[in-house]
């Protein structure tokens, strides 16, 4: 039976991790990295590139790289108009249409780039176990998580990429939830928790209640447009209009408009440096190196107090759906037991203590913010596969679902926090005689007009048998399943005929988008294939150039090259190390394998050489017996 | 009425008015167990769509039990006494409140044209907060009626009680639209 695995597919970061002895654990790289940078990156040649080695092209080809790209799944265009200018890749699409990435002549949309990353956990997974020595190592199978507040477009996006990537996706489980359930298992807890997740991109506050086993959300709430992207941009906003301020440039906003992608990802990246200081200290400084768009660079102290009363209004707007999601619960901040963090964004000293404040006790981040989602996400895949039944999660939707009805009213069908699955019923009829069809439109949110509620598809019911208007007795289901998302059947009451339904999805990809999506990303797979072979090259001759340092470094090591190195050889081993090192800053992938060997060659001797030693110097002073 | 049964039955509970909060808890986390789809995973599609649709029938009937004004609800439609709703414009004046109504309307009509020509904002709200006074009052007393013939009923069963009940029902739901008419008048005022 080939692996299942959870995945944490984050604005930032991803993570996949699995249950191995009973006990979810993250699988990590061969540098033992747990995170896969939510970075996508087209070179020129067709390749792509996830990840560390995305994150690098961030800075040297901005124009070819995708980021958070999670921002954009299951929206349209409108939605992520406003943040356009600060991005380093084009994005477009029609209004009300699926939002459309560009780079370079090719465009993608959310779901294909979101596969990419999906693909490489995938093969992160599959060599693991395969160097585990697992016969059956491939893994097509997962568990994925989503923000609690995503609607049924974006968990419909989110599990079309999982198609995409080659995995069936076993459920799409909330954040929040998928935490909470990491969580239960070290603590072992009853009561009522509120899980605050604030991400790289999005909001999430969930209320459980955890009794006997079972992980029963009582409300959620949250903002999926709201995370650490957006402490970022504030930052970046600053630190550009100061520099545009210094350059006397007239500027207009949007300011990102003055400066290169290059420049705005330089920034980004110090902005971002300087937020991670901050939580550890309170005073740090925003670097930028000299860049051709920034001749002098750009240096400026900041401090914490700074810094906080900047992304005060930021943090001000996590507390509102907390009080929401506290109000649908039934509860008083009074009655929560246990409040968790997660997230990297809670790593902020201002957001723990809003936190602290609102719940009137210290939260919990004793389990890695980061890395506790996956691991929730591998115990919820373990449960699926194996019918263990000491856990259950019982989730909600986290909004009401409803139809238009005349005069552009809402008649709400499934109301918001209702435990899912969740299904409901209504009755249409026909205005027409013989009409054959009926149109539904299904949308999401707590509003009473359509037009301010979020449009979810387009239901055409076809295959009502002609009859005078207003007899046809046409029973509408709407169900929601344990994944949240929403599928529609119809019947006629009076024949029973069941009516067929055309789904137009308002923010998605049609079945016959994916199906063709499919069958392109197979001709593909050649330039990915690349793209991992050059990233284990880097990755070995990394390993290599790290050893050979670490020997040269040695405190005896000028001692040791007069006693034992050959004439010539040092020479030797430091020109290979270079040559090497200056083969990995580029991309030809036999040139970097050429000078690993070549370094691997120049440093056998000494390889010898230190091993001699090290076990030398194990040995000494211990006697025969000892050693046995 | 579902091939499930009632609500009540489904949940193993005494068709009262009065149910003991835990046991619905404990009844709801063990129907969950046997039902919810994440232990149907590797089951037969049959299986798994009876799963779907017991576990959807399982969340209404607890949704629908947990809170007492929908339990009410409910078992008046059960027996066939459904504070229905209409089938257009706003529901009719329930008669024991038309006093209470009338002097209501008059009193928002004329904040209203106050406040459309400029009354002092304070002034309105004060006299907003005393307006609604009475009705809160009358809020208030639905809840003790509906409480104390929520017990008679459970004791006797008759249908005099459930009329009763019905006709409590309707009148606070009435109240309950007033309550947010008044509310949505303290926002336009605020500003």
């Amino acid at each position: 039976m080939s692996k299942v695995v959870g995945i944490d597919l984050g604005t930032t970061n991803s993570l996949v991790a699995y249950v191995k002895d009973g006990v979810p654990v993250i699988i990590r790289d061969e540098g033992n990295d747990p995170l896969v940078p939510s970075v996508v990156s087209l070179a020129e040649d067709g390749t792509i590139y996830v990840g560390r080695e995305a994150q690098r092209r961030l800075l040297t080809s901005p124009g070819r790289t995708v980021y958070s790209v999670k921002r954009f799944m299951g929206r349209g265009i409108d939605d992520v108009r406003g943040e356009a200018s600060l991005l380093p890749f084009g994005v477009s699409g029609e209004s009300g249409g699926v939002v459309r990435i560009g780079i370079g002549d090719r465009q993608f949309t959310p779901p294909e780039i979101s596969a990419f990353i999906l693909r490489e956990l995938k093969h992160r997974a599959e060599e693991h176990f395969r160097k585990a020595g697992e016969f059956d190592f491939e893994v097509d199978r997962a568990v994925i998580t989503v923000p609690a507040y995503f609607n049924d477009a974006q968990r419909t996006a989110t599990r079309d990429a999982g198609r995409l990537a080659g995995l069936e996706v076993l459920r799409i489980i909330n954040e929040p939830t998928a935490a909470s359930l990491a969580y239960g298992l070290d603590k072992r807890n009853r009561g009522t928790i509120a899980v605050y997740d604030l991400g790289g991109g999005t909001f999430d506050i969930s209320i459980l209640k955890v009794e006997d086993g079972v992980f029963q959300v009582l409300a959620t709430n949250g903002d999926t447009h709201l995370g650490g992207d957006d402490i970022d941009i504030d930052l970046m906003s600053a630190v550009l209009k100061e520099l545009a301020a210094s350059q006397d440039a007239a500027h207009e906003s949007p300011v990102g408009r003055n400066f290169s992608s290059a420049t705005i990802q330089a920034v980004r990246k110090a902005v971002i440096a300087a937020k991670w200081d901050l939580s550890e200290q309170q005073a740090t400084e925003i670097r930028v190196d000299a860049g051709p768009g920034l001749p002098d660079g750009y240096r400026r102290r900041i401090t914490r107090a700074e810094f906080e009363s900047l992304i005060a209004p930021l943090v001000e707007r996590t507390l509102e759906p907390c009080r929401q999601a506290l109000a649908d619960a039934g509860l008083r901040p009074s009655d929560i037991d246990e409040a968790v963090l997660v997230g990297g964004s809670t790593r902020v000293p201002l957001v723990r203590r809003k936190v602290e404040e609102l719940f009137g006790r210290p939260p919990h981040s004793e389990l890695n913010p980061d890395e506790v989602v996956a691991l929730g996400a591998a115990v919820q895949a373990d449960i699926l596969i194996s019918g263990r039944r000491e856990m259950l999660l019982l989730d909600v939707t986290p909004l009401s679902l409803g139809i238009e009805t005349m005069g552009g009213v809402v008649s709400k069908i499934i109301l918001r926090n209702s435990t899912i699955p969740a299904s409901g019923r209504e009755m249409f009829t026909t205005g027409v005689d013989n009409q054959t069809a009926v149109d539904v439109h299904v949308l999401q949110g707590e509003r009473e007009l359509a037009a301010d509620c979020r449009s979810l598809a387009r239901f055409k019911l076809r295959g009502i048998p002609p009859m005078p208007a207003g007899l046809p007795r046409i029973e509408v289901r709407f169900q929601i399943d344990a994944n949240g998302i929403l599928s529609v059947s119809a019947r006629e009451q009076r024949t029973e005929i069941e009516q067929t339904i055309e789904v137009k999805p308002s923010y998605g990809l049609t079945e016959d988008e994916v199906e063709r999506m499919l069958i392109e990303s197979f001709e593909h797979a050649e330039a990915d294939f690349e793209a991992r072979l050059l990233i284990e090259a880097r990755n070995e001759a990394e390993s290599v150039v790290l050893a050979t340092e670490k020997s040269l470094r040695r405190p005896d090591f000028g001692e040791l090259a007069a006693q034992e190195l050959r004439p010539g050889e040092r020479e030797a081993i430091e020109t290979a190390l270079a040559a090497l090192k200056d083969a990995m800053r580029g991309d030809d992938r036999e040139a970097i394998q050429e000078k690993t060997h070549a370094l691997n060659h120049a440093t056998q001797h000494l390889a010898e050489v230190v091993m001699n030693r090290t076990v030398r110097e194990a040995l000494a002073g211990k006697s025969v017996d000892q050693v046995r | 009425m579902s091939r499930f049964g009632d609500y009540f039955a489904y949940l193993g509970l005494p068709r009262r008015l009065d149910l003991d909060m835990a046991l619905l808890e404990q009844r709801f986390r063990e129907l969950s167990r046997q039902y919810h789809p994440d232990y149907f995973y590797n089951a037969s599609q049959k299986d798994r769509l009876e799963s779907l649709e017991r576990s959807s029938y399982l969340n209404d009937a607890y949704r629908t039990l947990r809170s007492p004004i929908s339990r009410i609800e409910y078992l008046l439609g059960l027996e066939g006494l459904a504070a229905s709703k209409p089938a257009s414009g706003s529901p009719k004046v329930p008669p024991a409140l038309l006093q209470e109504v009338f002097a209501l309307n008059e009193e928002l009509d004329e904040i209203r044209e106050l406040r459309e020509s400029g009354g002092a904002a304070a002034l309105l709200r004060a006299r907003l907060t005393s307006a609604r006074k009475p009705i809160e009052q009358k809020r208030d007393a639905h809840e003790r009626q509906l409480k104390e013939l929520s017990a008679q009923w459970d004791a006797a069963q008759d249908r005099a009680t459930l009329e009763a009940l019905r006709d409590c029902m309707l009148e606070r739901n009435y109240i309950s639209n007033l309550l947010g008419t008044i509310d949505r008048e303290m926002s336009a005022i605020g500003g």
